[in-house]
């Protein structure tokens, strides 16, 4: 890799945003209630390091979970919906509008529903995890090109065979950029999940930094729940370029 | 008369859908004999929504004006941040490196930061709001914008477009379908996020009776401030797919 193509990488921005972070801050003399200096930000997570790792740690599992299986039924969905036009009518807009239950004012619910388990924060994950995959999938597979379709039927191909050879591919990117949306969002659900009585967690050190009005620990905590996310945008972005190189057309 | 045809006819499909719904949910709750505590009927939800209708009212014009807010601003700083970084490239350079840090963080993290801010008040919600909406917007539009192709970019550029030409009678195009998706994820994102806000600290709106109502274990005034949300939410939802149809009537 060179040094123009390593300036442009993701990795740089957080250099990038880093040194803006240490030269901004003494610069325009900016009130630490806004944004403390990035040493005493260091500082307050070294101070709770451990608490810090196990927290992460915690949530990074329920948002793997609530992630993984809100991508398999938003891909679920997103197929049926492209297939059906009655099913997509009939449920797409009642989707949407569940999208917009606000599922944290069900934290209390959820938890009497599935106990104080690792599972209701899987479940609230899931459900913010789920939307964008289906749309993104649904539009996707409506991008294939409807006279490549008529090629293909000409030389006999199948339902299954249209599907597999020419929508799915061409769903792809499309279905890789819902799964990026999703990321961040079963991240707040995994966060969201925690407030409702957890111990360990960055969402239960979220809750008590606001308690306790510590802008130094609010920071700490958005930067761990930043690595968080990039860390599985990442591994998404990885997947992508090794197994979905192509653009849709 | 044609158009209204129709549209009751691709409104069927959804009351269908919701009658077996509702009508499963109301007899399967009744036949399992599930305590209201668990999950309450349908009619008792509606029931406590009408009887309340006063304070939930009045709570979901708070929400609603603020997510509306919200969205508007998130959505008009997402579109323009598209524009501006597909004409400068350097503008792209300095700002994707921040953007992409700050869209990694999901929002609700910084509701703490927020409210800290902002106060309780609706500056805080607003806030929220539309740093829900902006990157998913800008993203989602960047994407659309850079997908035409480098030849038809040529044709237009020999027949002496500008990159303003290129930008409004080609990229503008091409992306509509993306502007779209992003706009949709979008609006239900900015509502959720001004609900979360509220349920952290609020005066007024859906999530603080939301939060209130836990506290004192209502869960059917619960249920019925996420009734209420829902459709505050569909009404919104149903006047963006309108605008929708007007953006890329070409289809």
């Amino acid at each position: 890799m060179n040094l123009s193509a390593l300036a442009r990488s993701p990795y740089a921005s957080v250099v990038y945003v880093a040194v803006a972070w240490l030269v901004l801050v003494p610069l325009f003399s900016i009130s630490p209630r806004y944004l403390p200096p990035l040493g005493t930000v260091i500082a307050d997570a070294r101070s709770v390091w451990p608490d810090l790792v196990a927290g992460f740690w915690r949530t990074l599992v329920e948002t793997v979970l609530g992630f993984v299986a809100g991508t398999i039924l938003g891909v679920g969905f997103g197929i049926a919906f492209a297939y059906s036009r009655l099913l997509e009518r009939a449920l797409f807009p009642i989707f949407v509008a569940l999208q917009t239950v606000p599922v944290i004012a069900f934290g209390a619910i959820v938890v009497i529903w599935f106990g104080n388990t690792i599972m209701a924060k899987v479940v609230i994950a899931l459900y913010l995890a789920f939307f964008p995959v289906a749309v993104n999938t649904l539009r996707g597979l409506e991008l294939a090109d409807p006279q490549r379709i008529a090629l293909m039927r000409s030389f006999g191909a199948s339902r299954l065979q249209l599907f597999l050879k020419l929508s799915l591919p061409t769903a792809l990117p499309n279905i890789l950029i819902g799964m990026k949306l999703a990321v961040a969002l079963s991240i707040a659900g995994a966060v969201v999940g925690e407030w409702f009585g957890d111990t360990v967690g960055l969402g239960v050190m979220l809750l008590q930094a606001l308690y306790f009005e510590q802008i130094p620990r609010v920071w700490v905590l958005i930067i761990a729940c930043g690595l968080l996310g990039t860390l599985l945008y990442g591994v998404l972005a990885i997947l992508e370029r090794r197994y979905v190189w192509w653009r849709p057309d | 008369m044609a158009s209204r045809l129709s549209l009751v006819q691709g409104a069927l499909p959804v009351f269908a859908a919701l009658a077996i719904l509702l009508l499963v949910w109301q007899f399967g709750a009744a036949l399992l004999e599930i305590p209201t505590y668990i999950l309450p009927r349908p009619a008792e939800i509606v029931a406590t929504a009408i009887t309340k209708s006063g304070l939930l009212g009045d709570a979901l014009y708070v929400t609603l004006v603020e997510a509306v807010a919200g969205f508007l601003i998130g959505a008009a700083a997402g579109i323009l941040l598209a524009v501006l970084m597909m004409l400068a490239p350097p503008v792209e350079a300095v700002l994707m490196p921040v953007a992409i840090v700050i869209n990694a963080v999901p929002s609700v993290a910084f509701v703490p930061l927020v409210l800290l801010w902002f106060g309780l008040g609706m500056a805080s919600k607003i806030a929220i709001g539309a740093l829900a909406v902006v990157f998913v917007v800008l993203l989602n539009l960047l994407a659309g914008l850079k997908r035409p192709e480098v030849e038809a970019i040529n044709l237009m550029r020999s027949f002496g477009a500008g990159p303003l030409g290129i930008l409004f009678r080609l990229r503008f195009p091409a992306a509509m379908p993306q502007l779209v998706t992003g706009l949709r994820v979008g609006l239900a994102r900015s509502t959720i996020a001004v609900i979360v806000a509220e349920m952290m600290g609020a005066y007024s709106g859906i999530g603080q009776v939301i939060y209130q109502a836990t506290g004192q274990v209502d869960y059917l005034t619960v249920w019925a401030a996420v009734f209420v949300a829902m459709l505050g939410s569909l009404a919104l939802y149903g006047v963006l797919v309108a605008i929708d149809r007007k953006l890329v009537w070409w289809r």
